[in-house]
């Protein structure tokens, strides 16, 4: 049965060169796909603006968060062994918007562009390993998620005082907001550096595939079939957290993606990992830029808010699936 | 050479020095009420519990100078909880037992068969029932072709036909050279086997030819149970 879904890989590629497309051309300033071309030359000079400074920046970002997103997901789910365990639920993204929220506010990350992720990547291993002390692999999904909302709660509520005491009254609920609920607002090229890395992370899951499907049913039995589980275990924590992370840092805690994206596929093309990773990224990069044209178009719509507008109910539908 | 040697095994509040040693080609039981270790003792002899201190041997070579990829071509381990979250095929998680051998699918096939599965080779694991997913961690370990197999109770929750088949399997792989050894409930069962080895409280009450360890003493005193003189109920494949 699953080897019959070998169209799902070209199928998705295919849909995100489509919304690639889509995403230079459709915006506050429609530009026609000739114009399009010609300001990516810079042979229309207020398309090259608009492009260059405002669309591709976004664009690349939104394909890298979507990415790393889902595919943290994707590697959360195999270690907790629970389809239900995401970045977003389990706070790791509010970890990681907290560390990036304290490094602007004490302005060490205006030293160094390395700063900002740097401190997002702490944030959000301080909230990893704090799931891993309330709810141990193989938790019950009840377990998993009352530790991920007590952690969310507490990390929300770190980055708004720090916002609180940092922005300037007018702009401060604007900033929480984008810090809590994510956002793809005026990204500039600078965060497309911030969050390149994403790629090479995502790159070092792929030779995981194979080990992952055997640690997805259980660490003992993995161990047993020739699984080295502890450093696996070790290497999937630290890339699903630093994954999360990067994208945290220059998008705030955008919810939901590494839930839907990786179960989507599960359901689509069956749990084995090496062809969900590729599948998962690439859908993922979909997913979110969808979501960032639906709230483009749609009158100014923060990402989160989508993401998590569809997120939502799809949660609640799995949570009644799961019985 | 023995093909597993156990040498004082200890694990804090559960196993308190055991020893215990297995001859090439047997069939050998674990007995002991519920607490006694037994699933413990099975998974310090597969390597499985770091907390636990133990000299472990497999035939004749130290476990902790076997290589990870080495020890799953060398020890089948069959948990005694059968849980799946995913929704693997039977197929694919009974190929997995060739992990370490460069996922070459040899014998997945016939392990297939061999435990009944065939029928259900497409299924998703986690929509299987107890005993068919029991079923699934056997073949696995069936498909490894190790020479020692380690089976944490693998005939509770099978029906009577599948359980003799199992026990039926562990005869064949012995009959080639091969040692299993599993934990089990039913002592009658366990009388049939060539050993047996017997816990109680974390430590080894006997090990022997079933007649030297089920004696009236141990089943009064380790099992509180006793020897009803009846006709025999003995049943088989037929």
């Amino acid at each position: 049965m699953s080897q019959n879904r070998n169209w799902l890989l070209p199928l998705s590629a295919g849909a995100l060169a489509l919304l690639i497309v889509a995403s230079l051309w459709v915006g506050d300033l429609p530009l026609s796909p000739t114009r399009v071309w010609a300001g990516l030359w810079h042979h229309d000079e207020l398309a090259a603006t608009v492009l260059w400074q405002i669309r591709l920046p976004r664009l690349i970002v939104a394909v890298l968060i979507g990415a790393a997103l889902s595919s943290s997901g994707l590697v959360m789910q195999a270690y907790f062994r629970n389809s239900l365990a995401s970045p977003g639920l389990l706070g790791v993204s509010s970890g990681g918007a907290a560390g990036a929220v304290i490094a602007i506010a004490s302005g060490w990350s205006a030293v160094s562009l390395f700063i900002l992720p740097a401190a997002s990547i702490v944030g959000a291993l301080v909230a990893t390993s704090a799931v891993l002390i309330l709810a141990r692999r193989g938790a019950s999904t009840e377990r998993l998620l009352l530790a991920g909302i007590a952690l969310n709660a507490l990390l929300g509520a770190i980055t708004s005082y720090v916002l609180t005491g940092y922005t300037l009254t007018y702009e401060r609920n604007a900033q929480i907001l984008f810090w809590l609920m994510g956002g793809l607002e005026d990204r500039t090229w600078e965060h497309v550096w911030v969050v390149l890395p994403v790629v090479v992370v995502a790159a070092l899951l792929w030779p995981l595939g194979r080990s992952m499907d055997l640690v997805s049913l259980g660490s003992e039995e993995a161990q047993s079939l020739g699984v080295d589980v502890r450093h696996l275990h070790r290497k999937m924590l630290v890339l699903a957290t630093v994954l999360t992370a990067l994208a945290t840092a220059v998008a705030g805690a955008v919810g939901f993606v590494g839930l839907i994206v990786p179960h989507s596929f599960r359901l689509l093309s069956g749990p084995e990992h090496r062809r969900l990773v590729p599948v998962t990224l690439i859908g993922g990069a979909g997913f979110v830029l969808a979501c960032d044209l639906v709230a483009r178009t749609v009158g100014h719509l923060r990402l989160g808010i989508v993401t998590a507008l569809i997120g939502g109910p799809f949660f609640l539908w799995l949570l009644r699936r799961e019985r | 050479m023995n093909a597993l040697e156990i040498n004082h095994a200890q694990v804090p509040a559960r196993l308190d020095n055991v020893s215990v040693t297995l001859g090439v080609g047997r069939v050998v039981g674990l007995i002991g009420p519920n607490g006694s270790g037994k699933s413990t003792l099975l998974q310090v002899a597969a390597g499985l519990l770091p907390e636990g201190k133990a000299d472990v041997l497999w035939h004749g070579r130290k476990l902790e100078e076997i290589p990870v990829i080495e020890r799953a071509r060398q020890l089948a381990w069959v948990p005694q909880e059968a849980r799946f979250e995913f929704g693997f095929t039977v197929r694919a998680v009974v190929a997995q037992g060739r992990f370490a051998h460069g996922d070459d699918e040899r014998g997945v096939d016939d392990a297939l068969q061999r435990l009944d599965l065939w029928s259900l080779r497409d299924r998703p694991v986690n929509r299987l029932s107890g005993g068919e997913r029991h079923r699934v961690l056997l073949a696995r370990a069936l498909a490894t072709d190790a020479k020692l197999h380690l089976w944490d109770e693998p005939l509770a929750q099978l029906d009577p036909r599948h359980g003799l088949n199992v026990l039926a399997l562990a005869r064949e792989l012995a009959r080639a050279g091969r040692t299993v050894w599993f934990s089990l409930h039913d002592l009658r069962l366990a009388h049939r086997l060539d050993e047996l080895v017997l816990l109680q409280r974390g430590q080894l009450r006997a090990a022997g030819a079933p007649s030297t360890v089920l004696t009236e003493e141990a089943l009064a005193d380790v099992f509180g149970i006793r020897l009803r003189p009846a006709e025999g109920f003995d049943l088989e494949i037929y």
